[in-house]
């Protein structure tokens, strides 16, 4: 290039310069701002360490900051972290829900209710991660909490933490009463209570969740399944409600009542309500989740209490509801595998065990419930393995929060006698059908 | 006065930020309910619209469980507005007269209102417990009863016992502004009054209600329209039950959008909630308006 050319072009710029007005100088300098922004300073940033965002009640999130700091400081390149929400997991399924529904939803973790996953999948919110684990690797979780993290056979939960109903009995009122066996059947449930209430020996026999809330039906899962019938067949949609199964289930709860079994007001309690009573010495038998084995031993009835599957109806098996959390992917992450990679690290044996060693939560691993270290601290374990072994789901369909809704209200309105038991699942089960297009 | 072009323009705009906010508050997703409440978009049509007319209004005529809850709602606003009015005003008419502590007992009497309603709702759900209830406790001791009564696990009861939370809520609202109203009144008049020899009564019938007329219905309205949308206090104590007999429709609207992301039916839920509001608010205001131009 000649030294004119050089020249006659800078000739040619100075005068472009001259014609441009002070505004357009500035649109140039803001647009070299921009081009600068995006070459060089967002390339800069983008090598920071990615960031992974779950929501989980704030207790809990207390409880996991441990496994937290462990992720973060193994993995570098990923920064994990917990907003914490509500200690109410209605409110913990709102804020999510309102998440989604707004799109680009701040989570790339959910941290999952067993019973969200059919809707959450439903309604596209959720990744599948079918492929992310072997067959090998599902296998050393607990059957039933991997078929909860289904919906149309694909895997959407990884299991973290199980949960599952059973019945917490006084041993010592038992042997008073003359008994050296808990019961086994509903019958036996009904006779052994009115025998400890009749030597005055507790004020009531059998107390339970009746309110009408989710508590309600997921305690009727296992009344219904120990009487082997079924609320909603996953598969073919059929609805079992107005069976004679489920029929007897409900006579049983109502039953129960009229027989002042149960306090009248067993109709208003939910967990906490039930839990007190049994602290309090006030009641032989409790149906209750795992939480309130640690908890009681701190109460009236230390070292008299001891746990078992939940009773059946003669010739059936007995049934816990399963309940539960683990981790899903958001389908709106941009980084799935980096999710993935921490949901695998707190469902890991090694994370388990060490959030059950601290908190006392059930794993949704089958090992850990043998676990050496695990047994050295709660050697009831294996006996809640048997629990959640035998446990039974609600049913793993999209319009499930609905379908509970009408069932909850037609179980309330049986046991607090405002309906016939037949009649109440009589109408919840042509409501169910309509629901789903039966 | 008159205003110039300039002067109207100017005031146009600097209104124009207010209306625009009343416009996104207010307008938008009212006018968005109305359309959505045209289409089915639930989890059956993967939260898509599809167009279905007036299917979701038909849906609501066969709906019992929304007749149930307009039903339950409407008994609740009714009951729990009439005592509010009565306590409230016996109240505003003792705070009115001259004591010694009149101002801590003013101050006291606003607490339950100034409590949020979620926490004072668990604490009626404790009072109504049916075993370590102080309900019940009372009523043992007084012998009035043999055994606790299930309040909250029966139908009627439980409806009562909201009302009961709810009144002693809100209450204290109705009572100062009824207080407002009553110290407006001029004490000549009833001076006056009782020269020409009217009983208290005849005085109270004659110069306070009229007088406290305007004040009433405001208080009403306010009230009216709120107890019309209650929720926390209701989802906190019985969260409906039992068998849905205390399930408001603001309960079941929330139910149906959040819980069931039928978006759909729900918009249509909150269109006719929303008109038969508007038409009762406006038959109040209506009566309102009478009354201020009687007194003009």
């Amino acid at each position: 290039m000649s030294i004119l050319g050089k020249f006659s072009r800078k000739l040619q710029f100075n005068y472009v310069l001259t014609k441009l007005t002070r505004h357009h100088r500035w649109l140039i300098a803001l647009f070299t701002v921009a081009l600068t922004m995006v070459l060089v300073i967002f390339p800069v940033w983008t090598q920071e360490p990615i960031a992974i965002t779950t929501l989980i009640r704030a207790d809990e999130a207390l409880q996991l900051q441990p496994l937290v700091a462990k992720f973060n400081q193994q993995h570098p390149q990923i920064r994990f972290k917990i907003v914490e929400a509500p200690s109410d997991s209605n409110q913990v399924e709102d804020l999510y829900t309102s998440s989604f529904l707004l799109g680009n939803s701040p989570y790339d973790l959910v941290y999952m209710d067993i019973v969200w996953t059919p809707k959450f999948a439903a309604a596209d919110w959720l990744r599948d991660i079918s492929d992310r684990l072997t067959p090998e690797e599902t296998q050393q979780y607990l059957t039933e909490d991997v078929a909860g993290g289904k919906y149309e056979d694909k895997l959407y939960r990884l299991p973290f933490r199980a949960d599952a109903g059973m019945l917490y009995y006084r041993q010592d009122l038992l042997t008073q009463a003359g008994y050296n066996r808990p019961p086994e059947t509903f019958t036996e449930l009904l006779t052994i209570s009115q025998e400890i209430q009749q030597q005055g020996l507790a004020e009531w026999g059998y107390v339970w969740q009746g309110k009408q809330y989710e508590g309600l039906a997921a305690m009727f899962v296992e009344i219904l399944a120990g009487h082997g019938g079924y609320w909603v067949n996953p598969d073919n949609l059929e609805v079992g409600l107005d069976r004679p199964e489920a029929i007897a289930a409900v006579e049983f709860l109502h039953q129960a009542i009229v027989k002042k079994i149960s306090p009248p007001g067993v109709t208003t309690y939910a967990e906490e309500e039930t839990r007190l009573l049994f602290e309090n010495g006030k009641a032989a038998f409790l149906r209750n989740w795992p939480y309130v084995y640690s908890l009681a031993e701190d109460s009236a009835i230390a070292g008299k209490y001891q746990i078992k599957p939940m009773v059946h109806a003669t010739g059936k098996n007995s049934a816990g509801t399963l309940g539960g959390w683990g981790w899903g992917i958001s389908s709106t992450t941009k980084h799935p595998d980096a999710a993935a990679q921490v949901a695998k690290f707190l469902s890991s044996e090694v994370s388990q065990r060490e959030f059950v060693l601290a908190t006392g939560f059930l794993p949704s691993r089958v090992a850990l419930f043998n676990d050496p270290a695990i047994l050295a601290k709660y050697d009831y374990y294996p006996q809640l393995l048997e629990v959640v072994q035998n446990s039974a789901l609600r049913p793993p369909i999209a319009q499930y929060a609905q379908a509970s809704d009408i069932l909850q209200r037609y179980l309330s309105a049986a046991i607090t006698g405002k309906m016939s038991s037949n009649q109440a699942m009589k109408n919840a089960a042509q409501e169910t059908r309509n629901l789903l297009g039966k | 006065m008159r205003f110039n072009r300039q002067e109207k323009f100017t005031g146009w705009v600097m209104l124009l930020p207010a209306l625009l906010i009343l416009g996104l508050v207010f307008i938008y997703p009212i006018g968005r309910a109305f359309w959505l409440s045209w289409f089915t978009e639930n989890l059956g049509t993967q939260l898509q619209p599809v167009f279905t007319g007036l299917g979701n209004y038909q849906r609501m005529l066969g709906d019992g469980r929304f007749w149930q809850s307009l039903g339950n709602t409407t008994v609740f606003t009714l009951i729990s507005v009439f005592l509010e009015l009565l306590l409230g005003l016996g109240v505003a008419l003792v705070l009115n007269r001259a004591f010694w502590g009149r101002g801590i007992v003013r101050t006291a009497a606003i607490v339950p209102w100034a409590l949020p309603t979620a926490v004072m709702g668990l604490a009626w759900a404790w009072i109504f417990n049916d075993q370590y209830g102080v309900v019940n406790d009372l009523l043992l001791r007084l012998g009035l009863i043999k055994t606790g009564i299930n309040w909250l696990g029966t139908p009627t009861l439980a409806m009562t016992a909201l009302i009961i939370a709810d009144v002693w809520k809100t209450t204290p609202f109705i009572s100062i502004i009824l207080l407002a109203g009553l110290q407006s009144i001029s004490q000549d008049l009833y001076e006056a009054h009782k020269l020409d020899g009217a009983s208290p009564w005849q005085s109270f019938t004659q110069i306070t209600l009229p007088l406290l007329m305007p004040q009433i219905l405001i208080a009403l309205l306010f009230r009216f329209a709120q107890s019309f949308g209650i929720f926390d206090l209701v989802q906190v104590m019985t969260g409906g039950g039992p068998a849905g007999s205390t399930e408001t429709v603001s309960i079941y609207i929330y139910s149906t959008v959040m819980r069931y992301l039928d978006f759909g039916y729900g918009a249509a839920l909150v269109v006719v909630t929303f008109l038969l509001l508007v038409f009762a608010v406006a038959a109040i205001s209506l009566v309102l308006n009478k009354v201020n131009k009687v007194r003009a």
